[in-house]
């Protein structure tokens, strides 16, 4: 197995895994943990939605992992980086006095404040990326070789990675500012950061991702290298019976068959894995059109994604060279 | 419920229903198909979208980003069964645009509503403004609803992480424009105690100065005029919001949740439903989008999910199969071929019948309607397509649980 078309990814700090909802971001960094973790990384894999999914992904029956994260497999560290607890830490940084901290988190006004506020959520988790960053082990070096960050999915107005932009822009001074420009440094570091944009082989999902790339390029100044397709089915037969669902609709009914389900639903089945495959197939080259990236494509599991079974299987498809698919 | 009933639920009775689920199951498609059917059942049907595909925007006419309904040509409508006094029209909400006309409409003076328009933080915010999208589309659904020139609206809700934002995020707004902090940030005056500063509680006084102090000097001065923007409009907003609200709790309201097979777990799904039950919504009905189904209707043969399959049925198939051929096609690899298609698709068909089954007892225990619409092979992206999905929604009859889909 060729470790090196995975190498960009591995060469870099930090990978964010970016998409539409239900594209399966989740599925996609617990599989690209697993896959550094092969490579002999120390990993550190992040989510920020409101549910954990890393555990039930990588670990099935283990606790949650938390703000504080938890080695979870060898070689791989799982959190949740919930945003008042990123702003706790960070206040107790700025503030040093934990009793002010509390006083000020525990105000209802505040959280009121917090909980309309834009933008701070995506800064402070930024931020709090950034920190892990620095950190260091005993030896001087990181403590974590690769950071990858599930992040939130992408909606409209300003995403994730705009916002330490805004912020620099819109406030002149002070800590928050040097804060923000420490993470937009970060975001476009091409030596450490890269973004990993996942998509489905569908037509609403396509041109959402050619945009948000498109956006990221522009506003962001973010280095994308890939974009990972999920869900692709399979060419469903042989190559040179590519037409078998039309074979088997012109048999009778009554052929037959012993036990076997009639030929026309034999042809139904057949029929709509061929239309998933041929769908799938002209999204995938529309991908790569639209964004100019190579694509590495990620097969549709018949099983759904239970557990560490399926991320095995995508973590060997997630190593597997980017195909060029512009014509 | 039959699916007459809900269909009278759903599309007779309201003047408004919402679609209301997670990201990326379909909302937008079940929306059109629903104002496809009411078109059909003789009902002046408006839907309003947030982000359609682009092939589904071509066909609902929706070219063009207008912020004003754009009506579905007659004769495109009487090919597909819509009676003379029925109607279909749609539209994109240009969210941005929704709430700019907001603060156009509530702005004290001209001077104000400038002033908001052209500052840097407005600018950058007022679509990350937490609660701004959802606001922006329950306030043109209400004015829509006030102008009565149709008699049902299918609201297809923003995308949002949290499916019940729609109904939450306006409420939040408000709490935060009347919170004390806003309204301190709003009078700086009164902060400085040329007013008093009794007014306020001195904590929430400290509050400002350490947020100052975390965040830098002059952040807390943008942000300030930033709120002093919605200062003046905060008592309309707060009345329209509450009107918009009772409209969706009440009687000319019903809601459509819409759920995927694979997208959301199942303990979401199930979770998803009961948050939607305590926010006393007048809920019409789960549908279930994209479901592979059987083709002979129930669940597959055990022959294909696990039994055995006998190699002479397969060569039977394969005679079949080579009946009609030259004598070089590879009969045999074709029978297999097909038959491995065929476990391929029936495990598919076990996979949702499994992924949907919690929310499908949930909403049977809770004497909901729910049904399932097919999963298509193709896009949808025309009206002949949309009026299927309709087709498939309302005149199939309930759907049974299916006997063989134990988990």
């Amino acid at each position: 197995m060729a470790a090196e078309p995975l190498g960009s990814l591995l060469e870099r700090r930090l990978v964010i895994v970016t998409g539409k909802g239900g594209t399966g971001k989740t599925t996609v960094a617990a599989a690209l943990a697993v896959a550094a973790a092969r490579a002999g990384r120390r990993v550190l894999v992040a989510e920020t939605g409101r549910d954990e999914q890393l555990p039930r992904l990588l670990a099935p029956g283990s606790p949650p992992v938390g703000y504080a994260g938890r080695e979870i497999l060898p070689g791989v560290t799982a959190m949740r980086i919930d945003p008042f607890n990123a702003l706790g830490e960070y206040l107790g940084l700025q503030l040093g006095v934990r009793s002010v901290v509390d006083f000020v988190l525990r105000n209802r006004g505040f959280r009121q404040l917090m909980s309309a506020a834009p933008g701070w959520r995506d800064l402070i988790t930024l931020g709090k990326i950034w920190h892990v960053e620095q950190m260091t082990n005993g030896d001087g070096g990181p403590l974590y070789h690769l950071i990858i960050v599930d992040a939130p999915a992408t909606g409209h107005g300003v995403t994730f990675l705009d916002v330490p932009h805004v912020v620099v822009s819109a406030v002149r001074t002070g800590p928050l500012r040097r804060n923000a420009e420490r993470v937009e440094q970060m975001v476009v570091d091409t030596k450490r950061t890269l973004l990993l944009p996942v998509a489905l082989a569908e037509e609403l999902p396509t041109r959402e991702t050619a945009e948000l790339v498109e956006r990221l390029r522009a506003d962001v100044g973010i280095t994308i290298d890939r974009a990972v397709v999920n869900g692709v089915f399979p060419a469903p037969f042989p190559e040179a019976l590519s037409d078998l669902d039309e074979r088997l609709a012109k048999l009778p009914d009554d052929a037959p068959r012993g036990e076997l389900p009639r030929p026309s639903t034999l042809a139904a089945c057949a029929r709509y894995l061929r239309a998933r495959f041929e769908l799938n197939r002209s999204y995938v080259a529309e991908i790569g059109r639209l964004t100019g990236l190579p694509v590495v494509c990620l097969p549709y599991l018949t099983t759904g994604i239970q557990g560490p079974a399926e991320i095995a299987v995508l973590a060997d498809a997630l190593v597997e060279p980017p195909r060029a698919v512009t014509a | 419920m039959s699916a007459a009933e809900f269909a009278d639920r759903t599309l007779m009775h309201p003047r408004i229903v919402v679609c209301v689920g997670c990201g990326g199951v379909g909302k937008t498609t079940i929306a059109a198909a629903l104002g496809v059917e009411a078109a059909r059942r003789g009902r002046r049907a408006l839907v309003l979208t947030i982000d359609p595909a682009r092939r589904l925007a071509d066909a609902l006419g929706l070219r063009s980003l207008g912020n004003e309904p754009q009506p579905i040509p007659r004769h495109v409508l009487a090919r597909l069964g819509v009676p003379g006094d029925g109607g279909l029209a749609a539209m994109m909400l240009d969210m941005k645009r929704t709430f700019d006309d907001l603060v156009a409409r509530f702005a004290e003076s001209p001077e104000v509503r400038d002033r908001i328009l052209s500052n840097a933080i407005y600018q950058h915010a007022s679509d990350a403004l937490a609660g701004s999208v959802e606001y922006s589309a329950m306030e043109k659904v209400y004015e829509l609803y006030e102008g009565r020139n149709f008699d049902l609206i299918v609201v297809d809700t923003p995308p949002a992480q949290h499916a019940l934002d729609f109904l939450e995020a306006p409420q939040r707004l408000l709490e935060f424009l009347d919170s004390r902090l806003v309204q301190m940030l709003i009078h700086p005056a009164f902060a400085a105690g040329r007013f008093g500063l009794r007014l306020f509680q001195r904590s929430t006084h400290r509050i400002l100065q350490i947020v100052e102090r975390v965040s830098g000097f002059g952040f807390l001065e943008d942000i300030s005029e930033f709120l002093l923007a919605f200062e003046g409009m905060a008592g309309g907003f707060r009345e329209r919001a509450h009107r918009v609200r009772s409209l969706l709790v009440g009687p000319e309201a019903a809601f459509v949740r819409v759920a995927g097979t694979g997208a959301e777990s199942q303990r979401q799904a199930v979770d998803f439903l009961d948050r939607l039950e305590a926010f006393d919504v007048p809920l019409s009905g789960v549908l279930i989008n994209r479901v592979r189904r059987w083709p002979e209707g129930g669940a597959p043969p055990e022959s294909l999910t696990g039994g055995e399959l006998r190699e002479s049925d397969i060569a039977a198939l394969a005679t079949a199969l080579g009946a009609s051929e030259a004598p070089d096609f590879p009969a045999e690899a074709a029978a297999r071929a097909a038959v491995a298609a065929a476990t391929g698709y029936a495990a598919l068909v076990q996979r949702d019948l499994r992924s949907t089954l919690a929310l499908r007892t949930r909403a049977r225990d809770r004497g909901r309607y729910w049904g399932q619409v097919p999963e298509f092979a193709g896009d949808i992206h025309d009206l002949a397509g949309l009026a299927h999905i309709a087709d498939a929604i309302f005149h199939e009859g309930e759907p049974s649980l299916g006997e063989h889909a134990g988990p």
